[in-house]
C-alpha cells in the first residue's frame, strides 16, 4: 500500500479520536445548561437561551461524536446473513457496501454546506425568543460529517489493507 | 410508476440493505437519499440534511444521553449489585428464586431507567454469574435477563414512549403512567411462569442450600432491605418534580442522573475508571441511536411525501372493509413482523407516523396504543433476525452461550409478551386508569 494511504489512515484516526474523546464531555456541558434553567426558574427569571443552548450542544454532541463510535464499532448491523460469514468475506463484503455508506454521508454532507451558505448569507435565525443565528450550528454539523466521511474512507483503507494482509 | 409501486420498492430495498450488514443507519440513509433524489432530482439533495434541523427540536431527546449515562454509571459502578444480593438472599431459598428476583431487579432497574440496554448490563454482569454458579438452567437464564430488561422501556421513565408521545404528539406524563400497570403485569407473569416451571422441575432453578441461607443473620438480611431505597430514590427525583410540574421533561432526567452519579460518590465507587467508561459508552450508544433516527427521518420524510399514509389507509379502510379492532390487529400483527428485521426506533420514526393518523381516526386513544405499541417494541427486541436484546446478550454474555440456544430461550417470553399485549387491548382501562386518576 502507498505510503500516503498509511498516513492517511493514520491521521484521520487520530484526529477523529481526539474529536471524539473531547465531544464525549459535551455530556456535562449540557447538564450544566439543563441545571441553569432549572435554577434560573427557581429565581423566577427564566432564561430563554438555555433550551436552544442545549440542542445546539446536543447536535455537535451526537454528530462529532459520530467519527469516533464508528472507531469504537457501536453501530450495529443486521447480521442474519453477514453473521455466517467468516472474517474474510465479511471484509470483502463491507469494502463493496462502505460505498453506500459514503454515498449517504456525501449528500448529507453536500446538504449540510448548502444550508451553511444559505444560512449565512440571508442572517439565518432561530425563530424564538433568544433569536440566535442558525450558522454556527450549521458550520458544526459540515465539520462533523466531513470527518465522518473521512472516517468511512479510513474504513474502506483499514479493508482493504486487511485482505492485502498489509499492517497500517 | 404509480407511488404505491415506489413505496413498495423503497421498503423492500430497505430490507435488501438491511441484509448487506452494513451499518444500519447507512442502509437506511442510503435508501432515503437516493430514493429522494430519484423522485425530485436535485430538490431532494437536501432532504437528508434537513433531518438534522428537524430533529434538533425533539427536545426530549435530551433525555436519550442521561439515561445511558445513568445505566452505565449504575452498572460500573455494581449500586445494582446490593440490589441483587437483597432479592439473592430473600428469594433464593425458593425453586426459581433468583430467577424471580432477577425479574424483580429488573422492575426496580426499569423505575429507574428508561432504555433496555442498562438492564441487559446489569443482568449480565451482576445476576447471569450468580445464576450461573448456582446451576441455573442456561436458557432461562438467558430468557430471563433478556425479557426482564425488556421492561425497562415500559415501566417509567422510558425513552420509547418519549420518542412515541414527540410522533403522536400525547403527553409524555400520560404516556408514563399509563405504562405502569401493564409493566408490572407483564413481571407478575413472568414470575409465575417461573414459579410453575421451576416447582414442576427444580433442575431449572435449584433453591439455594440452606448451609448457604444460613450463614447470613437475621440481622444481617433485614440491612439488606435498605438496598431497596435507592430506586424508590431515583424513581421519586425523576417522576415527581416532572409530574409535578416543576421541571422539564429534560430537567428531570438531568437530575435522574446527577442523583445517580450522587449516590455512586457517596458509597465511594465513583471511581476514574467508572466515570470514563460511563462517559465514552454513552456518547457511542447515543451516537448509535441518534444515526439511525436520523437516517429513519429522511426515510420517513420520502414516504410521507408519497402518500404512504393514504394507502395503508386505503387498504385497512376501504379495500378490507375491515372494523376498527381488525383493523388495530393488523396493525399490531405487521409491527410484531416488522419488528423481526427492523431497528425499532426506525420502525417507530417511519410507520407509527401512518398509523397514528388513522389510530386517532378509528377513535382509538393514543395513550392506550402508545403501550401497545410499547410491548411490540419490546418483543422486537426478542425476535430474530434483528433484536437488540439478542445481539447484547451474545455481546455479554460468556461465550457458551451459543445464538441458538439465546434464540430458543426466549419463545416462552415471547409468548407470555404476546399475552400481556392481548391482555392490554382487551382491557383499555388497564393502561388508562392510572393516568386519568392522577391527571384527573
Amino acid at each position: 500500500m502507498p505510503d500516503w494511504i498509511k498516513s492517511y489512515v493514520r491521521w484521520v484516526e487520530a484526529i477523529n479520536y481526539r474529536v471524539g474523546r473531547f465531544t464525549m464531555y459535551l455530556l456535562f456541558v449540557i447538564m450544566g445548561v439543563m441545571l441553569w434553567s432549572m435554577a434560573s426558574k427557581v429565581t423566577h427569571l427564566p432564561a430563554n437561551w438555555t433550551l436552544e443552548t442545549a440542542q445546539f450542544l446536543f447536535v455537535a454532541y451526537y454528530l462529532l461524536g459520530a467519527p469516533y463510535s464508528m472507531q469504537l464499532d457501536t453501530n450495529v448491523r443486521m447480521d442474519l446473513l453477514y453473521g455466517r460469514l467468516n472474517q474474510r468475506t465479511q471484509v470483502m463484503w463491507d469494502i463493496l457496501t462502505i460505498f453506500f455508506l459514503i454515498f449517504y454521508i456525501g449528500v448529507m454532507l453536500y446538504g449540510a454546506i448548502d444550508s451553511t451558505v444559505y444560512s449565512f448569507s440571508i442572517g439565518e435565525r432561530n425563530p424564538t425568543a433568544w433569536r440566535p443565528p442558525l450558522w454556527p450550528v450549521k458550520l458544526v454539523t459540515c465539520i462533523a460529517f466531513s470527518l465522518l466521511l473521512l472516517q468511512a474512507v479510513a474504513h474502506f483503507f483499514r479493508d482493504v489493507a486487511t485482505l492485502r494482509k498489509v499492517s497500517i | 410508476m404509480s407511488y404505491d409501486l415506489i413505496a413498495g420498492l423503497m421498503f423492500s430495498s430497505l430490507m435488501l440493505m438491511m441484509l448487506t450488514g452494513q451499518r444500519v443507519f447507512g442502509a437506511i440513509g442510503f435508501v432515503a437519499v437516493v430514493a429522494a433524489l430519484w423522485l425530485w432530482g436535485t430538490g431532494g439533495s437536501d432532504l437528508g440534511y434537513s433531518a438534522v434541523m428537524k430533529l434538533m427540536k425533539w427536545n426530549a431527546l435530551l433525555t436519550l444521553p442521561m439515561f445511558i449515562f445513568m445505566g452505565y454509571v449504575m452498572s460500573e459502578s455494581r449500586l445494582a449489585s446490593d440490589l441483587f444480593k437483597m432479592f439473592h438472599v430473600w428469594f433464593g431459598p425458593l425453586p426459581g428464586g433468583l430467577a424471580i428476583g432477577t425479574i424483580l431487579l429488573m422492575v426496580l432497574i426499569s423505575a429507574m431507567n428508561g432504555l433496555s440496554v442498562a438492564g441487559m448490563a446489569i443482568g449480565s454482569t451482576i445476576a447471569l454469574p450468580q445464576l450461573d454458579k448456582h446451576k441455573y438452567d442456561r436458557r432461562m437464564i438467558s430468557g430471563v435477563i433478556q425479557a426482564g430488561s425488556s421492561l425497562g422501556i415500559l415501566i417509567p421513565p422510558s425513552v420509547v414512549l418519549v420518542l412515541y408521545a414527540m410522533i403522536a404528539r400525547q403527553p409524555v406524563g400520560h404516556l408514563w403512567l399509563a405504562g405502569i400497570l401493564p409493566g408490572l403485569l407483564m413481571a407478575v407473569i413472568f414470575i409465575i411462569y417461573i414459579a410453575v416451571r421451576c416447582r414442576l422441575n427444580p433442575d431449572l432453578g435449584p433453591p439455594i442450600t440452606k448451609e448457604e441461607s444460613e450463614q447470613i443473620s437475621w440481622a444481617e438480611k433485614i440491612s439488606l432491605l435498605r438496598a431497596g431505597l435507592l430506586p424508590v430514590f431515583i424513581f421519586a427525583v425523576i417522576l415527581v418534580p416532572f409530574i409535578m410540574g416543576w421541571a422539564s421533561l429534560t430537567e428531570a432526567s438531568v437530575i435522574g442522573a446527577l442523583a445517580t452519579v450522587l449516590v455512586a460518590v457517596a458509597k465511594g465507587r465513583f471511581t476514574w475508571r467508572v466515570f470514563e467508561e460511563s462517559t465514552r459508552q454513552t456518547l457511542a450508544i447515543t451516537c448509535m441511536f441518534m444515526l439511525i433516527i436520523l437516517a429513519a427521518l429522511s426515510f420517513g420524510a420520502v414516504f410521507d411525501g408519497l402518500g404512504a399514509g393514504k394507502v395503508i389507509e386505503g387498504v385497512f379502510v376501504g379495500e378490507l372493509h375491515l372494523e376498527p379492532w381488525q383493523i388495530l390487529v393488523l396493525m399490531q400483527l405487521s409491527f410484531l413482523v416488522m419488528g423481526m428485521f427492523l431497528d425499532d426506533t426506525a420502525m417507530l420514526v417511519i410507520v407509527a407516523p401512518l398509523y397514528v393518523t388513522l389510530v386517532d381516526q378509528l377513535g382509538y386513544s393514543l395513550i392506550w396504543y402508545g403501550v401497545l405499541y410499547t410491548i411490540t417494541c419490546q418483543i422486537a427486541y426478542l425476535t430474530p433476525p434483528f433484536g437488540y436484546n439478542l445481539f447484547l446478550m451474545r455481546a455479554m454474555a460468556p461465550k457458551d452461550y451459543t445464538l441458538p440456544m439465546i434464540y430458543r430461550s426466549v419463545v416462552p417470553f415471547v409468548l407470555m409478551m404476546l399475552v400481556t399485549l392481548i391482555i392490554v387491548m382487551v382491557f383499555p382501562q388497564l393502561a388508562l386508569w392510572l393516568p386519568g386518576l392522577v391527571y384527573s
